[in-house]
């Protein structure tokens, strides 16, 4: 201003005219009022602005809490926990054991995700949608459903589901209990067997125990001599009071064994166990009361007076035979 | 019977229908508890009566209807004659396996030591007398006479 002043000093001495001072003052009235009414302005704007500005406010701290509500922030807070805790709870054996694994994983996915399973998901996902409205079905609605062609389709498609859940239980099951090496193939085996030789009214039977696991027969051969035995003067006799073995049979031994049952042995007594010896050594099997009776001609009255505790096991027991086996 | 009375063991077996096939598993459990040295009784009630019964010993049936075991439909098996003819099968079977029948079974089981005895209250309720029942019938006894001579034993229902 100094300058200013300083320059227009040299005008000072000249008086200014009344027109330009007129001009002068027009001209800085003018840049007031502009000034005047840019300050207005800027105050209306303020004053517009206020509002708004307080909305914006409001809005986004509404928006925060409802995130908050919401729970991304506790969300959040929550995955770095979990994270904290997975890396607590699994070693690092664990996870090279996913990376392992994760071939597996990733064939299954891809398995899963072509489009014609995806289709059929969808279409499933469709009535599971609708499971609400769903009516109850009975027995009778369930044969009833059989009719339809699409049932049948997707019965076929669950019991070869069912079919292969199976298989793959079976296969960890069989892989589980050992001898993993052999159970493997015998499974694929039966796989490519289709199932049909063991195959009873759309039952898969259990593959037959082996013969020698087989329950013998009832009028089976002579039954295998007990596990635990006793040896009497040099002659074996098993844990049921029957000799091992039949060929080591004498008169002489028949009479003692007679008298450890108490019985003194006659020429009927004789009689019946010289038969049973005999039906023995044919048919490789200890006679029953009933084949006694029959081929002797003696009644069963007189066999039970002959011998009153358990007859036929007596007999054999002198004769030196098995223990007879059947019902009769 | 001497005998019987030193064995450790003894069965009473109650016997109340007369069906081939419901009398026949009364008459084998005694026969093999006689064989094992045990003392045997069978007692004869309701329709297990008719086995023991002179004139329906050997005309038992079999029930097929109402009987879930039997393959054939209900319907057919009520038919008149299907019961004899599945009991004429059944004894055929039966004859192969050389199993003796009923009034067979019965005289062994006596001769054999087993006391065979009828219910009285149900052979006065079919009208039937002691001389209308097969020989080997040791007496006709009441329930409580069967709990007194069961003393000891083993009670097999059938």
């Amino acid at each position: 201003m100094e300058t200013s002043v300083g320059a227009m000093k040299p005008q000072k001495p000249e008086p200014l005219e009344p027109q330009q001072l007129v001009a002068r003052l027009d001209l800085l009235s003018a840049q007031l009022a502009f000034l005047v009414e840019k300050q207005r302005k800027q105050d209306e704007m303020l004053s517009e602005l206020a509002p708004v500005l307080k909305q914006v406010m409001a809005t986004a701290t509404t928006r925060l809490d409802e995130l908050e509500k919401k729970g991304y922030f506790a969300f959040g807070k929550e995955a770095l926990g979990v994270a904290q805790r997975v890396v607590e709870a699994y070693s690092a054996e664990d996870v090279r054991l996913l990376g392992n694994a994760v071939v597996g994983i990733v064939d299954t996915l891809r398995a899963l995700t072509q489009p014609e399973v995806l289709e059929i998901a969808g279409q499933a996902s469709e009535v599971l949608m609708h499971a609400d409205t769903a009516e109850p079905v009975g027995i009778f609605g369930m044969v009833r459903a059989t009719r339809d062609d699409e049932v049948q389709r997707g019965m076929a498609v669950m019991l070869g589901l069912l079919k292969h859940v199976g298989r793959g239980a079976r296969a960890i099951s069989e892989r589980k209990g050992g001898s993993s090496g052999t159970a493997r193939p015998v499974l694929r085996l039966e796989a490519n067997a289709g199932g049909t030789s063991g195959r009873a009214l759309g039952i898969q039977r259990a593959p037959a125990a082996p013969a020698e696991r087989r329950a013998p027969a009832c009028a089976a051969a002579p039954s295998k001599p007990a596990v635990a035995t006793t040896v009497i003067d040099g002659v074996e006799f098993a844990a049921d009071g029957h000799m091992v073995d039949a060929t080591a049979w004498t008169r002489a031994l028949g009479e003692n064994i007679a008298r450890l049952h108490a019985v003194v042995l006659t020429e009927e007594h004789w009689k019946i166990v010289e038969f049973a010896r005999a039906e023995f050594l044919e048919t490789k099997a200890s006679p029953n009361i009933r084949r006694i009776t029959q081929g002797t001609g003696i009644t069963t009255k007189a066999l039970y007076t002959l011998f009153p505790r358990a007859p036929a096991r007596t007999v054999a027991k002198i004769a030196g035979t098995p223990k007879p086996v059947g019902c009769l | 019977m001497t005998t019987i009375a030193t064995s450790p063991r003894k069965v009473a077996i109650i016997c109340s229908h007369g069906g081939l096939d419901e009398v026949y598993p009364a008459l084998i459990l005694a026969n093999a508890a006689r064989q094992s040295d045990i003392e045997a009784m069978i007692f004869f009630t309701f329709w297990g009566l008719d086995a023991i019964t002179e004139s329906k010993v050997d005309h038992l049936h079999m029930n097929l209807a109402g009987n879930a075991a039997n393959t054939m439909p209900t319907v057919i098996a009520g038919l008149p004659g299907m019961e004899s003819m599945a009991a004429k099968m059944m004894l055929k079977q039966m004859a192969e396996l050389d199993i003796p029948g009923v009034r067979e079974m019965l005289k062994i089981l006596e001769e054999s030591g087993a006391d065979l005895y009828a219910c009285e209250l149900a052979m006065k309720m079919f009208k039937r007398e002691k001389t209308d029942l097969i020989p080997e019938v040791k007496g006709v006894i009441t329930a409580g006479d069967f709990y007194d001579l069961s003393v000891g034993a083993q009670i097999i229902f059938t």
